[in-house]
Protein backbone atom coordinates (compact mmCIF):
# COMPACT_ATOMS: atom_id res chain seq x y z
CA UNK A 1 0.00 0.00 0.00
CA UNK A 2 1.60 3.27 -1.17
CA UNK A 3 1.92 5.35 1.98
CA UNK A 4 2.75 8.90 2.94
CA UNK A 5 3.92 9.62 6.47
CA UNK A 6 3.23 13.24 7.36
CA UNK A 7 5.98 14.26 9.75
CA UNK A 8 6.79 17.15 11.99
CA UNK A 9 9.96 18.94 13.12
CA UNK A 10 10.72 19.59 16.78
CA UNK A 11 14.03 21.04 17.95
CA UNK A 12 15.41 20.77 14.40
CA UNK A 13 14.81 16.99 14.27
CA UNK A 14 12.03 14.65 13.18
CA UNK A 15 9.52 14.57 16.06
CA UNK A 16 9.24 11.43 18.17
CA UNK A 17 5.65 10.96 16.93
CA UNK A 18 6.99 10.80 13.38
CA UNK A 19 9.71 8.29 14.32
CA UNK A 20 7.09 6.09 16.04
CA UNK A 21 4.99 5.95 12.86
CA UNK A 22 8.05 5.19 10.70
CA UNK A 23 8.82 2.24 12.96
CA UNK A 24 5.29 0.86 12.60
CA UNK A 25 5.37 1.39 8.82
CA UNK A 26 8.59 -0.63 8.68
CA UNK A 27 7.00 -3.41 10.76
CA UNK A 28 4.09 -3.61 8.31
CA UNK A 29 6.53 -3.43 5.38
CA UNK A 30 4.65 -0.48 3.90
CA UNK A 31 6.06 1.27 0.83
CA UNK A 32 6.33 4.78 2.26
CA UNK A 33 7.71 8.27 1.69
CA UNK A 34 7.98 10.91 4.37
CA UNK A 35 6.83 14.50 3.92
CA UNK A 36 7.71 16.75 6.81
CA UNK A 37 6.24 20.18 7.48
CA UNK A 38 8.11 22.69 9.62
CA UNK A 39 9.58 26.15 9.77
CA UNK A 40 13.19 25.33 10.83
CA UNK A 41 15.91 26.35 8.36
CA UNK A 42 18.07 23.24 8.16
CA UNK A 43 16.58 20.43 10.23
CA UNK A 44 18.04 16.92 10.32
CA UNK A 45 15.26 14.89 8.74
CA UNK A 46 16.60 12.60 6.07
CA UNK A 47 17.59 8.99 6.22
CA UNK A 48 19.10 6.55 3.76
CA UNK A 49 16.14 4.25 4.39
CA UNK A 50 13.34 6.45 2.99
CA UNK A 51 12.65 9.29 0.61
CA UNK A 52 11.89 12.59 2.27
CA UNK A 53 10.38 15.90 1.17
CA UNK A 54 10.50 18.89 3.49
CA UNK A 55 7.77 21.49 3.07
CA UNK A 56 9.31 24.53 4.69
CA UNK A 57 6.57 26.81 5.89
CA UNK A 58 7.02 30.39 6.97
CA UNK A 59 7.04 31.08 10.70
CA UNK A 60 5.43 34.44 9.88
CA UNK A 61 2.43 33.37 7.83
CA UNK A 62 -0.47 31.01 8.49
CA UNK A 63 -0.27 28.93 5.31
CA UNK A 64 -1.72 25.55 6.19
CA UNK A 65 -4.24 25.74 3.33
CA UNK A 66 -1.35 26.06 0.88
CA UNK A 67 0.60 23.31 2.62
CA UNK A 68 -2.46 21.05 2.25
CA UNK A 69 -2.64 21.93 -1.48
CA UNK A 70 0.99 20.87 -1.85
CA UNK A 71 0.35 17.63 0.05
CA UNK A 72 -2.64 16.87 -2.16
CA UNK A 73 -0.44 17.32 -5.21
CA UNK A 74 2.14 14.87 -3.80
CA UNK A 75 -0.59 12.35 -2.89
CA UNK A 76 -1.96 12.45 -6.43
CA UNK A 77 1.44 12.37 -8.17
CA UNK A 78 2.67 9.45 -6.11
CA UNK A 79 -0.62 7.50 -6.08
CA UNK A 80 -0.70 7.49 -2.29
CA UNK A 81 -3.60 5.61 -0.71
CA UNK A 82 -2.63 5.67 2.99
CA UNK A 83 -1.71 8.83 4.94
CA UNK A 84 -0.31 8.42 8.46
CA UNK A 85 0.19 11.42 10.73
CA UNK A 86 0.82 12.04 14.42
CA UNK A 87 -2.18 13.57 16.19
CA UNK A 88 -0.65 17.02 16.74
CA UNK A 89 -2.13 20.49 16.17
CA UNK A 90 -0.49 21.00 12.81
CA UNK A 91 -1.16 17.51 11.46
CA UNK A 92 -4.78 17.58 12.63
CA UNK A 93 -5.32 20.75 10.58
CA UNK A 94 -3.57 19.35 7.50
CA UNK A 95 -5.20 15.90 7.55
CA UNK A 96 -8.65 17.47 8.07
CA UNK A 97 -8.14 19.73 5.04
CA UNK A 98 -7.00 16.75 2.97
CA UNK A 99 -10.01 14.68 4.08
CA UNK A 100 -12.32 17.17 2.34
CA UNK A 101 -10.25 17.14 -0.86
CA UNK A 102 -10.04 13.33 -0.91
CA UNK A 103 -13.64 12.74 0.25
CA UNK A 104 -12.47 10.39 2.98
CA UNK A 105 -13.25 10.91 6.65
CA UNK A 106 -10.09 10.49 8.75
CA UNK A 107 -9.88 8.23 11.81
CA UNK A 108 -8.71 10.17 14.89
CA UNK A 109 -7.08 8.93 18.10
CA UNK A 110 -5.68 5.81 16.46
CA UNK A 111 -3.60 3.65 18.81
CA UNK A 112 -2.96 0.76 16.42
CA UNK A 113 -3.66 -0.27 12.83
CA UNK A 114 -3.17 -3.11 10.43
CA UNK A 115 -3.77 -3.92 6.77
CA UNK A 116 -6.12 -6.85 6.08
CA UNK A 117 -7.04 -7.90 2.53
CA UNK A 118 -6.05 -4.49 1.22
CA UNK A 119 -8.14 -2.53 3.76
CA UNK A 120 -6.90 -0.51 6.70
CA UNK A 121 -8.32 -1.59 10.07
CA UNK A 122 -7.75 0.82 12.95
CA UNK A 123 -8.02 0.60 16.71
CA UNK A 124 -9.04 4.04 17.93
CA UNK A 125 -10.10 5.65 21.20
CA UNK A 126 -13.50 7.29 21.59
CA UNK A 127 -15.32 9.13 24.34
CA UNK A 128 -12.22 10.55 25.98
CA UNK A 129 -10.44 7.21 25.89
CA UNK A 130 -13.14 5.35 27.81
CA UNK A 131 -13.69 2.87 24.97
CA UNK A 132 -11.89 1.59 21.88
CA UNK A 133 -13.35 1.07 18.43
CA UNK A 134 -12.23 -1.19 15.66
CA UNK A 135 -12.92 0.53 12.36
CA UNK A 136 -12.53 -0.62 8.76
CA UNK A 137 -11.84 2.10 6.21
CA UNK A 138 -13.74 1.57 2.97
CA UNK A 139 -12.55 4.48 0.82
CA UNK A 140 -9.75 4.62 -1.74
CA UNK A 141 -7.76 6.85 0.60
CA UNK A 142 -7.25 6.09 4.29
CA UNK A 143 -6.28 8.94 6.62
CA UNK A 144 -5.08 8.16 10.15
CA UNK A 145 -4.27 10.52 13.02
CA UNK A 146 -2.17 8.50 15.43
CA UNK A 147 -1.82 9.19 19.14
CA UNK A 148 1.75 9.70 20.34
CA UNK A 149 3.50 6.80 22.14
CA UNK A 150 1.32 4.22 20.39
CA UNK A 151 4.49 2.60 19.01
CA UNK A 152 8.18 2.65 19.94
CA UNK A 153 10.25 5.24 18.09
CA UNK A 154 12.69 3.97 15.48
CA UNK A 155 16.33 4.61 16.28
CA UNK A 156 17.92 5.91 13.08
CA UNK A 157 20.62 8.36 12.17
CA UNK A 158 19.20 11.48 10.58
CA UNK A 159 21.00 13.45 7.88
CA UNK A 160 20.30 16.39 5.62
CA UNK A 161 19.52 14.32 2.54
CA UNK A 162 16.07 15.53 1.52
CA UNK A 163 14.30 17.75 -0.96
CA UNK A 164 13.01 21.11 0.25
CA UNK A 165 9.99 22.85 -1.17
CA UNK A 166 8.19 26.02 -0.08
CA UNK A 167 4.65 27.34 -0.31
CA UNK A 168 3.35 30.87 -0.80
CA UNK A 169 2.46 33.14 2.11
CA UNK A 170 -1.17 33.70 3.06
CA UNK A 171 -2.69 37.06 3.96
CA UNK A 172 -2.65 36.09 7.66
CA UNK A 173 0.51 37.19 9.39
CA UNK A 174 1.84 35.44 12.47
CA UNK A 175 3.46 37.55 15.19
CA UNK A 176 4.60 37.32 18.84
CA UNK A 177 5.76 33.71 18.54
CA UNK A 178 6.48 32.32 22.01
CA UNK A 179 8.50 29.17 22.67
CA UNK A 180 7.85 27.84 26.14
CA UNK A 181 11.05 27.37 28.11
CA UNK A 182 12.18 23.80 28.55
CA UNK A 183 14.39 22.97 31.49
CA UNK A 184 15.22 19.76 33.34
CA UNK A 185 14.01 16.29 32.28
CA UNK A 186 11.34 16.38 29.56
CA UNK A 187 7.98 14.67 29.99
CA UNK A 188 8.14 12.57 26.84
CA UNK A 189 11.41 10.85 27.61
CA UNK A 190 11.90 10.96 31.38
CA UNK A 191 11.95 7.63 33.22
CA UNK A 192 10.08 9.16 36.14
CA UNK A 193 7.15 11.56 35.90
CA UNK A 194 5.50 13.30 38.84
CA UNK A 195 2.14 14.90 38.07
CA UNK A 196 0.05 17.31 40.08
CA UNK A 197 -3.70 17.82 40.20
CA UNK A 198 -6.25 19.95 42.02
CA UNK A 199 -5.44 18.09 45.23
CA UNK A 200 -2.30 20.25 45.49
CA UNK A 201 -4.83 22.98 46.50
CA UNK A 202 -2.76 25.98 45.40
CA UNK A 203 0.00 26.84 42.99
CA UNK A 204 2.54 27.57 45.75
CA UNK A 205 2.36 23.92 46.86
CA UNK A 206 3.85 22.81 43.55
CA UNK A 207 7.25 23.56 45.15
CA UNK A 208 6.77 20.23 47.01
CA UNK A 209 6.50 18.46 43.65
CA UNK A 210 9.55 20.35 42.33
CA UNK A 211 11.60 19.27 45.36
CA UNK A 212 10.67 15.63 44.84
CA UNK A 213 11.31 15.89 41.08
CA UNK A 214 14.80 17.30 41.76
CA UNK A 215 15.59 14.44 44.11
CA UNK A 216 14.38 11.78 41.66
CA UNK A 217 15.56 13.54 38.47
CA UNK A 218 11.93 13.38 37.31
CA UNK A 219 9.89 15.42 34.84
CA UNK A 220 6.85 17.32 36.10
CA UNK A 221 3.37 17.10 34.57
CA UNK A 222 -0.09 18.30 35.45
CA UNK A 223 -3.79 17.78 34.79
CA UNK A 224 -5.83 19.93 32.47
CA UNK A 225 -7.54 21.53 35.48
CA UNK A 226 -4.31 23.00 36.85
CA UNK A 227 -3.02 23.97 33.40
CA UNK A 228 -6.30 25.82 32.73
CA UNK A 229 -5.90 27.45 36.14
CA UNK A 230 -2.51 28.77 35.01
CA UNK A 231 -0.36 26.82 37.49
CA UNK A 232 1.70 25.21 34.71
CA UNK A 233 2.26 25.83 30.99
CA UNK A 234 0.29 23.75 28.51
CA UNK A 235 3.46 21.94 27.47
CA UNK A 236 3.29 20.10 30.80
CA UNK A 237 -0.29 18.88 30.47
CA UNK A 238 -0.67 15.10 30.56
CA UNK A 239 -3.81 13.59 29.05
CA UNK A 240 -6.07 13.37 26.05
CA UNK A 241 -5.44 16.93 24.85
CA UNK A 242 -1.93 17.10 26.28
CA UNK A 243 1.02 14.74 26.28
CA UNK A 244 1.06 10.97 26.51
CA UNK A 245 3.76 9.59 28.78
CA UNK A 246 5.00 6.05 29.45
CA UNK A 247 7.66 6.35 32.15
CA UNK A 248 8.94 3.55 34.37
CA UNK A 249 7.35 5.27 37.38
CA UNK A 250 4.44 7.72 37.37
CA UNK A 251 3.54 9.45 40.61
CA UNK A 252 0.07 11.05 40.58
CA UNK A 253 -0.26 13.64 43.34
CA UNK A 254 -3.73 14.90 44.19
CA UNK A 255 -5.14 13.69 40.87
CA UNK A 256 -8.61 12.14 40.81
CA UNK A 257 -7.97 10.48 37.45
CA UNK A 258 -10.61 11.49 34.90
CA UNK A 259 -10.52 9.26 31.79
CA UNK A 260 -9.10 12.20 29.84
CA UNK A 261 -6.09 12.21 32.17
CA UNK A 262 -5.79 8.40 32.23
CA UNK A 263 -5.37 8.27 28.44
CA UNK A 264 -2.13 10.20 28.84
CA UNK A 265 -0.50 8.04 31.52
CA UNK A 266 -2.19 4.64 31.96
CA UNK A 267 0.56 2.75 30.12
CA UNK A 268 3.22 3.86 32.62
CA UNK A 269 5.03 0.79 33.97
CA UNK A 270 4.44 1.47 37.67
CA UNK A 271 1.86 3.95 38.93
CA UNK A 272 1.84 5.43 42.43
CA UNK A 273 -1.22 7.51 43.34
CA UNK A 274 -1.63 9.73 46.38
CA UNK A 275 -5.12 11.14 46.93
CA UNK A 276 -7.40 11.99 49.83
CA UNK A 277 -10.48 10.47 48.20
CA UNK A 278 -10.45 6.67 48.48
CA UNK A 279 -13.06 6.51 45.68
CA UNK A 280 -10.92 8.45 43.17
CA UNK A 281 -10.72 6.58 39.83
CA UNK A 282 -6.91 6.96 39.81
CA UNK A 283 -6.71 4.15 42.41
CA UNK A 284 -8.12 1.70 39.84
CA UNK A 285 -5.00 2.29 37.77
CA UNK A 286 -2.48 2.47 40.58
CA UNK A 287 0.00 -0.27 41.42
CA UNK A 288 0.47 1.45 44.76
CA UNK A 289 -2.27 3.73 46.11
CA UNK A 290 -1.91 5.93 49.17
CA UNK A 291 -5.21 7.24 50.53
CA UNK A 292 -4.04 10.38 52.27
CA UNK A 293 -3.32 14.08 51.99
CA UNK A 294 -0.71 14.69 49.30
CA UNK A 295 0.34 17.85 51.11
CA UNK A 296 1.41 15.85 54.15
CA UNK A 297 2.78 12.72 52.40
CA UNK A 298 5.06 14.44 49.85
CA UNK A 299 7.05 16.58 52.36
CA UNK A 300 7.74 13.43 54.41
CA UNK A 301 9.02 11.62 51.32
CA UNK A 302 11.18 14.65 50.50
CA UNK A 303 12.65 14.73 54.01
CA UNK A 304 13.51 11.04 54.02
CA UNK A 305 15.25 10.43 50.70
CA UNK B 1 -21.79 40.73 10.64
CA UNK B 2 -23.15 37.21 11.08
CA UNK B 3 -21.52 34.99 13.63
CA UNK B 4 -22.35 31.29 13.75
CA UNK B 5 -21.35 28.91 16.51
CA UNK B 6 -21.47 25.14 16.19
CA UNK B 7 -22.71 23.38 19.29
CA UNK B 8 -23.41 19.78 20.12
CA UNK B 9 -25.84 18.15 22.50
CA UNK B 10 -24.24 15.24 24.36
CA UNK B 11 -25.38 12.82 27.08
CA UNK B 12 -24.77 14.32 30.53
CA UNK B 13 -21.06 13.52 31.18
CA UNK B 14 -21.94 12.78 34.83
CA UNK B 15 -24.11 9.84 33.79
CA UNK B 16 -22.83 6.48 32.60
CA UNK B 17 -22.36 6.18 28.84
CA UNK B 18 -24.03 3.20 27.19
CA UNK B 19 -23.65 1.97 23.63
CA UNK B 20 -26.02 0.52 21.09
CA UNK B 21 -24.33 -1.36 18.25
CA UNK B 22 -21.21 0.76 18.70
CA UNK B 23 -23.03 4.09 18.85
CA UNK B 24 -23.34 6.14 22.02
CA UNK B 25 -26.95 5.85 23.22
CA UNK B 26 -28.46 9.31 23.24
CA UNK B 27 -31.15 9.91 25.85
CA UNK B 28 -34.07 12.29 25.11
CA UNK B 29 -32.47 14.86 27.37
CA UNK B 30 -28.96 15.84 26.35
CA UNK B 31 -26.91 18.79 27.54
CA UNK B 32 -24.72 21.38 25.86
CA UNK B 33 -21.16 20.09 25.48
CA UNK B 34 -19.02 22.16 27.87
CA UNK B 35 -16.42 22.48 25.11
CA UNK B 36 -18.92 24.56 23.12
CA UNK B 37 -19.39 27.08 25.92
CA UNK B 38 -15.96 28.52 25.08
CA UNK B 39 -16.95 29.03 21.45
CA UNK B 40 -20.26 30.60 22.43
CA UNK B 41 -18.47 32.95 24.84
CA UNK B 42 -16.14 34.16 22.10
CA UNK B 43 -19.12 34.62 19.77
CA UNK B 44 -20.85 36.76 22.40
CA UNK B 45 -17.74 38.89 22.92
CA UNK B 46 -17.54 39.47 19.15
CA UNK B 47 -21.29 40.19 19.06
CA UNK B 48 -20.74 43.06 21.47
CA UNK B 49 -17.99 44.54 19.29
CA UNK B 50 -19.68 44.18 15.92
CA UNK B 51 -23.31 44.36 16.99
CA UNK B 52 -23.65 41.02 15.22
CA UNK B 53 -26.30 38.34 15.28
CA UNK B 54 -25.22 35.02 16.82
CA UNK B 55 -26.76 31.85 15.40
CA UNK B 56 -26.12 28.43 16.93
CA UNK B 57 -26.10 25.52 14.50
CA UNK B 58 -26.25 21.89 15.56
CA UNK B 59 -26.59 18.40 14.19
CA UNK B 60 -27.86 15.33 16.04
CA UNK B 61 -30.93 14.01 17.85
CA UNK B 62 -32.68 17.13 19.19
CA UNK B 63 -34.68 15.35 21.94
CA UNK B 64 -35.88 17.81 24.58
CA UNK B 65 -33.57 20.48 23.10
CA UNK B 66 -32.11 21.18 26.55
CA UNK B 67 -28.59 21.69 25.22
CA UNK B 68 -29.81 24.04 22.51
CA UNK B 69 -31.73 26.01 25.16
CA UNK B 70 -28.56 26.24 27.23
CA UNK B 71 -26.76 27.83 24.26
CA UNK B 72 -29.57 30.39 23.90
CA UNK B 73 -29.51 31.06 27.64
CA UNK B 74 -25.89 32.13 27.38
CA UNK B 75 -26.97 34.82 24.91
CA UNK B 76 -27.09 33.39 21.37
CA UNK B 77 -29.97 34.81 19.30
CA UNK B 78 -31.36 31.75 17.54
CA UNK B 79 -30.71 28.09 16.74
CA UNK B 80 -30.86 26.04 13.56
CA UNK B 81 -30.56 22.29 13.80
CA UNK B 82 -30.61 19.18 11.65
CA UNK B 83 -31.99 15.97 13.17
CA UNK B 84 -32.28 13.09 10.76
CA UNK B 85 -32.12 9.34 11.42
CA UNK B 86 -29.95 8.80 8.36
CA UNK B 87 -27.16 10.74 10.10
CA UNK B 88 -26.84 8.19 12.93
CA UNK B 89 -23.17 7.25 13.17
CA UNK B 90 -22.18 9.99 10.71
CA UNK B 91 -18.42 10.34 10.38
CA UNK B 92 -16.64 13.66 10.92
CA UNK B 93 -16.64 14.54 7.22
CA UNK B 94 -20.41 14.02 6.91
CA UNK B 95 -20.91 16.11 10.05
CA UNK B 96 -18.68 18.85 8.64
CA UNK B 97 -20.58 18.76 5.35
CA UNK B 98 -23.95 19.27 7.08
CA UNK B 99 -22.58 22.04 9.32
CA UNK B 100 -20.97 23.79 6.33
CA UNK B 101 -24.29 23.82 4.49
CA UNK B 102 -26.07 25.10 7.60
CA UNK B 103 -23.42 27.83 7.99
CA UNK B 104 -24.11 28.86 4.38
CA UNK B 105 -27.79 29.34 5.15
CA UNK B 106 -26.84 31.74 7.97
CA UNK B 107 -24.52 33.68 5.60
CA UNK B 108 -21.91 33.41 8.35
CA UNK B 109 -18.81 35.61 8.26
CA UNK B 110 -17.25 33.92 11.26
CA UNK B 111 -17.97 30.31 12.27
CA UNK B 112 -16.77 29.27 15.73
CA UNK B 113 -16.18 25.79 17.19
CA UNK B 114 -14.77 24.16 20.29
CA UNK B 115 -11.69 22.13 19.33
CA UNK B 116 -13.27 18.70 19.82
CA UNK B 117 -16.50 17.31 21.23
CA UNK B 118 -16.39 15.51 24.57
CA UNK B 119 -17.97 12.32 23.18
CA UNK B 120 -16.72 11.81 19.62
CA UNK B 121 -13.42 13.60 20.16
CA UNK B 122 -12.26 13.51 16.52
CA UNK B 123 -11.07 17.14 16.62
CA UNK B 124 -11.28 17.52 12.84
CA UNK B 125 -14.68 19.11 12.13
CA UNK B 126 -13.70 22.84 12.39
CA UNK B 127 -10.89 22.40 9.87
CA UNK B 128 -13.08 20.33 7.55
CA UNK B 129 -15.79 23.03 7.59
CA UNK B 130 -13.10 25.62 6.78
CA UNK B 131 -11.99 23.60 3.78
CA UNK B 132 -15.58 23.02 2.60
CA UNK B 133 -16.29 26.77 2.85
CA UNK B 134 -12.85 27.72 1.43
CA UNK B 135 -12.13 29.96 4.41
CA UNK B 136 -9.04 30.33 6.57
CA UNK B 137 -9.05 28.31 9.76
CA UNK B 138 -7.57 29.85 12.90
CA UNK B 139 -7.35 26.77 15.09
CA UNK B 140 -6.57 26.11 18.79
CA UNK B 141 -7.29 29.66 20.00
CA UNK B 142 -6.33 30.04 23.63
CA UNK B 143 -6.85 33.78 24.13
CA UNK B 144 -8.68 36.67 22.47
CA UNK B 145 -8.08 40.41 22.79
CA UNK B 146 -10.74 42.64 21.32
CA UNK B 147 -9.75 46.26 20.58
CA UNK B 148 -9.67 47.96 17.18
CA UNK B 149 -8.63 44.62 15.76
CA UNK B 150 -9.32 41.18 17.16
CA UNK B 151 -6.06 39.48 18.17
CA UNK B 152 -6.15 35.72 18.56
CA UNK B 153 -3.47 33.71 20.37
CA UNK B 154 -3.03 30.19 18.96
CA UNK B 155 -1.70 27.26 20.95
CA UNK B 156 1.20 25.60 19.12
CA UNK B 157 3.29 22.54 19.85
CA UNK B 158 6.17 24.61 21.18
CA UNK B 159 4.27 27.54 22.73
CA UNK B 160 1.98 30.11 21.13
CA UNK B 161 1.63 32.64 18.33
CA UNK B 162 -0.73 35.50 17.48
CA UNK B 163 -2.73 36.49 14.41
CA UNK B 164 -5.23 39.23 13.60
CA UNK B 165 -8.69 37.78 12.91
CA UNK B 166 -9.64 38.17 9.22
CA UNK B 167 -13.10 39.43 8.14
CA UNK B 168 -14.24 35.95 7.22
CA UNK B 169 -12.86 32.79 8.82
CA UNK B 170 -13.38 29.69 10.95
CA UNK B 171 -12.19 29.67 14.57
CA UNK B 172 -11.61 26.72 16.89
CA UNK B 173 -11.31 27.57 20.57
CA UNK B 174 -9.57 25.54 23.28
CA UNK B 175 -10.97 25.11 26.77
CA UNK B 176 -9.69 27.64 29.28
CA UNK B 177 -9.10 30.38 26.69
CA UNK B 178 -12.02 32.45 27.90
CA UNK B 179 -14.34 32.25 30.90
CA UNK B 180 -17.82 31.21 29.69
CA UNK B 181 -20.59 33.34 31.19
CA UNK B 182 -23.31 31.90 33.42
CA UNK B 183 -26.86 32.83 32.47
CA UNK B 184 -28.99 34.52 35.16
CA UNK B 185 -32.72 34.02 35.68
CA UNK B 186 -33.58 36.76 33.19
CA UNK B 187 -31.37 35.15 30.51
CA UNK B 188 -33.01 31.78 31.12
CA UNK B 189 -36.51 33.25 30.74
CA UNK B 190 -35.51 35.28 27.65
CA UNK B 191 -34.11 32.15 25.95
CA UNK B 192 -37.60 30.59 25.93
CA UNK B 193 -38.74 33.23 23.44
CA UNK B 194 -35.84 32.71 21.03
CA UNK B 195 -36.38 30.72 17.82
CA UNK B 196 -35.21 27.11 17.52
CA UNK B 197 -35.72 26.04 13.92
CA UNK B 198 -35.39 22.58 12.41
CA UNK B 199 -33.81 22.40 8.96
CA UNK B 200 -34.63 19.37 6.82
CA UNK B 201 -31.58 17.41 5.73
CA UNK B 202 -33.19 17.03 2.28
CA UNK B 203 -32.89 20.80 1.78
CA UNK B 204 -29.10 20.65 2.15
CA UNK B 205 -26.48 19.28 -0.23
CA UNK B 206 -24.48 16.37 1.22
CA UNK B 207 -20.86 16.40 0.10
CA UNK B 208 -19.56 13.36 1.99
CA UNK B 209 -20.39 9.72 2.53
CA UNK B 210 -19.79 6.99 5.10
CA UNK B 211 -16.38 5.42 4.53
CA UNK B 212 -15.84 4.09 8.07
CA UNK B 213 -17.31 0.73 8.95
CA UNK B 214 -17.75 -0.01 12.63
CA UNK B 215 -16.46 -3.48 13.49
CA UNK B 216 -16.27 -3.69 17.25
CA UNK B 217 -16.24 -1.74 20.51
CA UNK B 218 -14.58 -2.56 23.78
CA UNK B 219 -14.69 -0.71 27.05
CA UNK B 220 -11.22 -0.38 28.50
CA UNK B 221 -10.66 -2.37 31.66
CA UNK B 222 -8.56 -0.31 33.96
CA UNK B 223 -8.71 -2.21 37.19
CA UNK B 224 -5.23 -3.26 38.22
CA UNK B 225 -5.93 -4.54 41.74
CA UNK B 226 -2.90 -2.71 43.03
CA UNK B 227 -2.02 -2.34 46.70
CA UNK B 228 -3.86 0.45 48.54
CA UNK B 229 -2.81 1.84 51.90
CA UNK B 230 -4.61 4.36 54.06
CA UNK B 231 -2.09 6.90 55.34
CA UNK B 232 -1.83 7.04 59.10
CA UNK B 233 1.27 9.21 59.06
CA UNK B 234 3.85 6.72 57.84
CA UNK B 235 2.68 5.75 54.34
CA UNK B 236 5.62 7.80 53.00
CA UNK B 237 7.87 4.91 54.10
CA UNK B 238 6.01 2.49 51.83
CA UNK B 239 6.48 4.89 48.91
CA UNK B 240 10.21 5.23 49.60
CA UNK B 241 10.63 1.45 49.92
CA UNK B 242 8.82 0.97 46.63
CA UNK B 243 10.99 3.59 44.90
CA UNK B 244 14.08 1.77 46.22
CA UNK B 245 12.72 -1.56 45.01
CA UNK B 246 12.13 0.00 41.57
CA UNK B 247 15.73 1.23 41.73
CA UNK B 248 14.86 4.87 41.09
CA UNK B 249 16.58 5.95 44.31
Amino acid sequence: MKTLILGEVIDNKLSSGTLEIINKANDLELDFNVVTVGSSDTPALGSITFHQTYIKRSAESLQFNYVADKLLQIIQEQNISLVLAPSTYQCRDLVSFLSVDLGSSPVSNVINFDIQDGSVITTNLINGGESVYKTKIRSSHSLLLIRPKSFDAIDIELNDDYETTEVENSSIEIFDVVKEEKSGPQLEDSKIVISAGRGMVEKENLSLIEDLANKLNAAIGGTRAIVDAGWMPYSQQVGQTGKTVKPDVYIACGISGATQHQVGMKDSKFIIAINKDAEAPIFQLADLGIVGDTLSVIPKINDNI
Amino acid sequence: MNITVCAKQIPDPASEITYDNGLISRPEEQVLDDTDRYGIEIALQLKEKYNAEVTVISMGPAGTQKGLQQALQMGADKTLYVDDDSLKGANSLMTASVLSELAKTTEADIVIFGTESTDGYTGTVPQQVARFLKLDCISYIKAIEISENVTLTRQTLEGSEKVIMPQKCILSVTAGGVEPRYPNFKDIMAAKQKPIEKVELSSLTMNASQNLEFLDIQQLENSKNGETIVDEGDAYQVVIEKLQELKVI
